[in-house]
């Protein structure tokens, strides 16, 4: 600690840390290089600019399209009203307002991380075995880790506020709920309603990972385009998407509080209403749990059996660098290219390569980067990565656009370089809610982990998959196990430097 | 807009979803035919679709084709009801009939009795064509990658074929095999040498060839397996008396009656790239299971 206090590095250069990361992995991939993918990769981008018109590509597409919509959309509207009404009863400031002690919301709150503690995908997987190839599944897999987080958010914006509307109700002798509805509800519905917005967007990056899992709607399309090289038919979809994500972002950025609340509660109707239009399978789900004998003492031993057959600390400790190395990437990549190449040209184009990254499921990504080298965990962490450095290069825009530029025309008033400008001018005050949010997108790369599996021996993720496609029920729930112990420790660690960076930032 | 009116658009809403959510309670009269997905998306629907027209036709029940992209999705919604007769690999089959006990084998192509895959290198790996089964002991130490991990063709038997020889998955460059996620996707990451070599089925590779998609000069076939039984139809137990007595039989002698002798059936027959299907049963695919069980694949 004594250590850290006296080399304390200076604020804007702790965004650039991480992508020291850079010169070794661009090292690796250039050891593995083969370019014997460059007509393929070609292929790849001329598609691009010729995207199947076929009929029957289109309209599968296209009703593709909007189930995974609905799906996003049924997903979001649920996971805001579980998750707000979640993270009112987790919150320690109402718990003292309605029963003066907090004890029982650190209880709710540790019931709740298991739950936002697992990838959706991993979800979708296991609730597919439980109820079958229901809509419901894809949703509820969506909503359940959503709603955990959400509740997480709400409990956490709640109690970071010191509200003084609150206390000055409080004894004047209001009652408890007037309290809360009047002073508590107004003063986070704006900065909550954003990152509702917010999760919207990745309530449907989220249902087309699902599809390209096998739970329908375009990216069930997707996926098979990619596994047949059928490169047109990809980009079609890939350009359907890309307008849908183009719009909701217009969308979910205009939209006020009220608006949002009211696409909240008409989700439910609208959702199921399309949703039958199109005939998607949304009736009740009915209980179908695998057949297995294990019943009592036979699934202990089955899972005392199964519990040596994996290589645990490999699969870890793969788990772990293979997060450590994306994460890198995602969060240094951003703030090194702008500083690279700062001026408005370099700005607009990074913008749109980081739109196309957040396009490309990672899976895709890592498709095309094998084309180019030889497989590796570098390999599948830059896939990783590039998707996060996507999500990333948006938040850092935002928050830079967000800040007035008087420190950087100060600057280049007194003859600064343009760099230095956007260095200790711009960046340097964008740092702290840069890298409060990058601890939080630790958590969700840490949970990606299970999708970049197809480059080879991945970690968990890898075995996960291999387990549920032999059917090896004992051992996938000792994975899910593990997987949800490590992202809670994850997300403990990222609290922690959360709460470091930025005591404001406010939980996004 | 007044908030009382604002109150009544809302209500309206969630009465509308309520209603909509409990009254879509599904006839669950439809015929739902699904497929693993080991071809392109394009095919896979003009296939189906043509497929589902046929079997509608003739079977006299609506018909409808549920596309999924996984295979061991696809074991998953034939256990839970959400298919009701699926286009099974060998191995998938067998997951499925031991997951949903009463599921009847109807029938499988001419081609499916006696399947092979072939083993593919790349020019730059310096592995030479193999003779004796043996030989494939020269694959260790190369990057070597399967298919999807529940492909019989591009993964079960490829890698039971190699475990005779010795060779273990283990044995591979990095300590595994990569899986590309498809027979085509393993064309190309060897042709492009992200892998020295892959296996696939021979079905898919002869296509490839033949569309002029394979480049001899970057890869070719070092091996050919033994033959062994693969795809198959698998249809749920209870559809009798869900459609009435004989539909099993009925879909059976349909798809076995199936002949190129109008333009819809031509097409269904060449997409499924057979002269006609065959009746087939489940001990047809005991020697699957066996290989399935050795390898940790069926538990």
């Amino acid at each position: 600690m004594a250590l850290s206090g006296r080399l304390k590095p200076a604020l804007p250069l702790l965004p650039l840390l991480p992508a020291l990361v850079f010169p070794p992995l661009l090292i690796q991939m250039l050891g593995d290089l083969h370019g014997g993918g460059l007509t393929l990769l070609s292929q790849f981008v001329v598609a691009a600019f010729q995207p199947s018109l076929d009929p029957t590509v289109l309209s599968a597409q296209v009703t593709g399209l909007q189930i995974t919509l609905i799906t996003a959309l049924l997903s979001w509207s649920l996971s805001c009203v579980v998750g707000v009404l979640l993270g009112l009863i987790s919150s320690r400031t109402i718990w003292v307002l309605v029963s003066g002690t907090a004890g029982a919301s650190r209880w709710i709150r540790r019931l709740l991380s298991p739950l936002r503690s697992l990838h959706e995908l991993i979800w979708g997987l296991l609730l597919l075995q439980i109820f079958g190839l229901s809509s419901w599944v894809a949703v509820m897999a969506i909503a359940l880790p959503y709603a955990a987080l959400m509740a997480r958010v709400v409990a956490d914006q709640i109690d970071s506020r010191d509200i003084p509307a609150m206390k000055a109700l409080r004894s004047n002798g209001a009652g408890t709920i007037p309290t809360l509805i009047t002073a508590l509800l107004p003063s986070f519905a704006e900065s909550l309603s954003h990152h509702m917005a917010h999760r919207l967007e990745c309530a449907l990056r989220s249902a087309l990972l699902l599809g390209v899992f096998g739970l329908g709607g375009l990216g069930t399309d997707l996926a098979l385009s990619m596994q047949s090289l059928q490169f047109n038919e990809l980009w079609s979809g890939l350009w359907l998407l890309a307008m849908a994500m183009g719009s909701l972002e217009v969308l979910t950025h205009r939209l006020g509080v009220k608006l949002i609340g009211a696409l909240i509660l008409l989700a439910p109707g609208v959702g199921a209403g399309w949703g039958r239009l199109l005939a998607m399978d949304l009736s009740m789900p009915q209980l179908m749990l695998p057949l297995t004998d294990l019943s009592g003492s036979g699934a202990l031993n089955a899972a005392i059996e199964a519990l040596p057959t994996a290589p645990w600390l490999t699969l870890i400790g793969s788990t772990i660098w293979l997060t450590a190395l994306a994460a890198a990437v995602a969060i240094g990549g951003p703030p090194l290219g702008l500083l690279l190449w700062p001026g408005r040209y370099g700005v607009v184009m990074q913008r749109v390569s980081w739109g196309l990254m957040r396009l490309f499921p990672p899976p895709l990504t890592a498709l095309l980067l094998l084309l180019l080298a030889k497989p590796s965990l570098g390999l599948a962490a830059i896939a990783l990565g590039l998707h996060h450095l996507g999500v990333m290069g948006r938040v850092l825009q935002d928050e830079l656009d967000s800040r007035s530029n008087a420190t950087r025309t100060a600057m280049q008033c007194s003859g600064a370089s343009q760099r230095l400008c956007w260095l200790y001018g711009d960046l340097a005050g964008a740092s702290r809610n840069y890298l409060a949010y990058a601890a939080y997108r630790m958590d969700v790369i840490l949970r990606d982990t299970a999708v970049v599996a197809l480059v080879g021996g991945a970690g968990l993720g890898w075995q996960l998959r291999e387990s549920l496609t032999s059917f090896h029920w004992a051992l996938v729930i000792w994975l899910v196990l593990a997987y949800a112990l490590l992202t809670m420790a994850g997300e403990m660690v990222s609290e922690r430097l959360q709460n470091h960076w930025a005591c404001e930032a406010g939980g996004l | 807009m007044p908030t009382r009116e604002r109150r009544a658009v809302v209500l309206t809403g969630l009465i509308l979803s309520l209603g909509i959510t409990a009254s879509s309670t599904s006839a669950g009269q439809t015929l739902k035919v699904g497929a693993i997905p080991d071809q392109n998306p394009e095919k896979l629907n003009r296939l189906y679709g043509s497929l589902a027209q046929e079997l509608s036709a003739k079977l006299n029940v609506p018909v409808r084709y549920v596309p999924v992209s996984n295979y061991a999705a696809a074991v998953s919604a034939f256990r839970t009801g959400s298919l009701d007769l699926v286009w099974f690999g060998g191995l998938t089959g067998v997951q499925a009939r031991l997951q949903t006990p009463g599921a009847r084998v109807l029938a499988q192509r001419d081609i499916d009795a006696r399947f092979t895959s072939v083993f593919i290198a790349n020019g730059s790996s310096g592995l030479r064509p193999i003779n004796s089964q043996d030989q494939l002991k020269q694959l260790k130490g190369k990057r070597f990658t399967f298919g999807s991990e529940s492909s019989t063709s591009g993964r079960l038997m490829p890698q039971y074929f190699m475990k005779q020889a010795s060779v273990t998955p283990a044995d591979f460059a990095g300590g595994r095999p990569g899986f590309s996620g498809s027979h085509d996707a393993t064309i190309a990451m060897v042709q492009s040498g992200a892998y020295q070599a892959g296996a696939l089925n021979e079905q898919v590779w002869s296509s490839n060839v033949k569309a002029g998609k394979v480049d001899p000069n970057k890869v070719r076939v070092i091996w050919r397996t033994p033959t062994y039984p693969d795809y198959h139809w698998v249809a749920r137990p209870g559809l009798d008396q869900r459609f009435g007595s004989g539909f099993t039989e009925r879909i059976r002698t349909t798809l076995i009656g199936l002949k190129p002798d109008t333009a819809r059936r031509r097409d269904v027959l060449e997409l499924f790239g057979a002269k006609r299907f065959i009746p087939a049963k489940a001990s047809d695919y005991a020697a699957i299971e066996k290989v399935g069980r050795q390898l940790g694949k069926i538990r």
